[in-house]
């Protein structure tokens, strides 16, 4: 039995090398596996390249909480490395001692849409304006890994106006 | 004679004025953002940012950054019409209107891809990773307007 399979094989030897190769550089040139642990880096540098210009470094859209608040914010560096918190086709609600905060995202205050307890936060300044484009100073080396939220705050009532969450650009 | 001086004077006047307002124009008109996203990843774990900038000429470049995605054969990037809502999908659909961008140039790393003059950016919201090959959703960057 054993000795038959053999000569079997031995007999169709070829037929296995015939059929079985091509199966298998079809099956490489299809899937590619290799590629699975080389990878290709590239850096390309940013069209329109301006080193003068402010540098976008992170962003997010807003979104409304107890008020409906759309927009976006972007955190920008200029040429000297002063950073600002930019809002762009910006709309909130008006209201009484409205601010603008950076906060952490994960902070369980910013869930509700009253904060019950003290919140972690760096102060930018009451709002210029409920609508329209605006910039706002931060303080010289803000972390933010930790405050990677902007804040839409009213003070008098501790309402979370609306929020976004910074992403890196 | 006094008159055709004055004349010649106040039209250089207002030639000088107008000859200024060029350059600083072309100061502030360097390059539009004009859409960003970040990518999800489907069929392979992707990530990164894209983003539309257009030129001082209109013309359009996407370009991603920190992007990383899985390596693979016949990645292309495309645009993608959200309408179709294909970019939560694994596999797109083959009526699925597209806009080719290129071979992706690198599985890691910052990239820029023209697109074609006269695409509509409205329509083709989203930036997809896309192996031809196998018709695989890599990963979907949903545009929104910065």
């Amino acid at each position: 039995m054993d000795s038959r399979i053999r000569s079997w094989f031995s007999r169709r030897k070829w037929l296995l090398v015939a059929v079985g190769l091509p199966l298998l550089i079809g099956a490489w040139w299809a899937f590619r596996p290799e590629k699975l642990w080389i990878n290709q880096k590239v850096n390309e540098p940013a069209p329109f390249a301006s080193s003068t210009d402010p540098q976008p470094l992170y962003t997010g859209r807003l979104e409304g909480k107890a008020h409906e608040t759309s927009g976006r914010a972007t955190i920008y560096k200029t040429a000297d490395g002063k950073e600002y918190l930019r809002l762009t086709d910006f709309s909130t609600s008006n209201g009484p001692d409205v601010h603008v905060l950076l906060a952490r995202s994960d902070d369980q205050s910013l869930k509700q849409e009253i904060v019950k307890r003290q919140l972690d936060s760096i102060e930018l300044g009451p709002l210029k304006g409920n609508q329209g484009d605006q910039n706002y100073d931060l303080p010289a080396s803000v972390d933010f890994q930790k405050y990677d939220a902007a804040v839409i705050y009213c003070e008098r009532f501790h309402a979370v106006f609306g929020v976004a969450r910074l992403e890196q650009f | 004679m006094v008159r055709k001086i004055r004349t010649v004077v106040a039209i250089a006047a207002l030639a000088f004025t107008f000859g200024l307002q060029p350059p600083a124009h072309a100061q502030d008109s360097n390059a539009k953002t004009l859409e960003t996203g970040t990518f999800h990843g489907k069929v392979h774990s992707t990530s990164g940012r894209a983003t539309i900038y257009q030129g001082k000429d209109g013309n359009l470049i996407l370009r991603l950054t920190n992007f990383k995605t899985s390596n693979g054969p016949d990645v292309h990037v495309i645009l993608i019409a959200a309408t179709d809502a294909d970019d939560d999908a694994n596999f797109l659909k083959s009526n699925t209107e597209r806009v080719e961008l290129g071979k992706l140039k690198g599985n890691e790393g910052d990239q820029n891809y023209a697109i074609p003059s006269g695409t509509d950016l409205s329509k083709f919201q989203t930036v997809s990773i896309y192996c031809e090959r196998f018709n695989a959703n890599f990963g979907a960057a949903p545009l929104e307007k910065f």
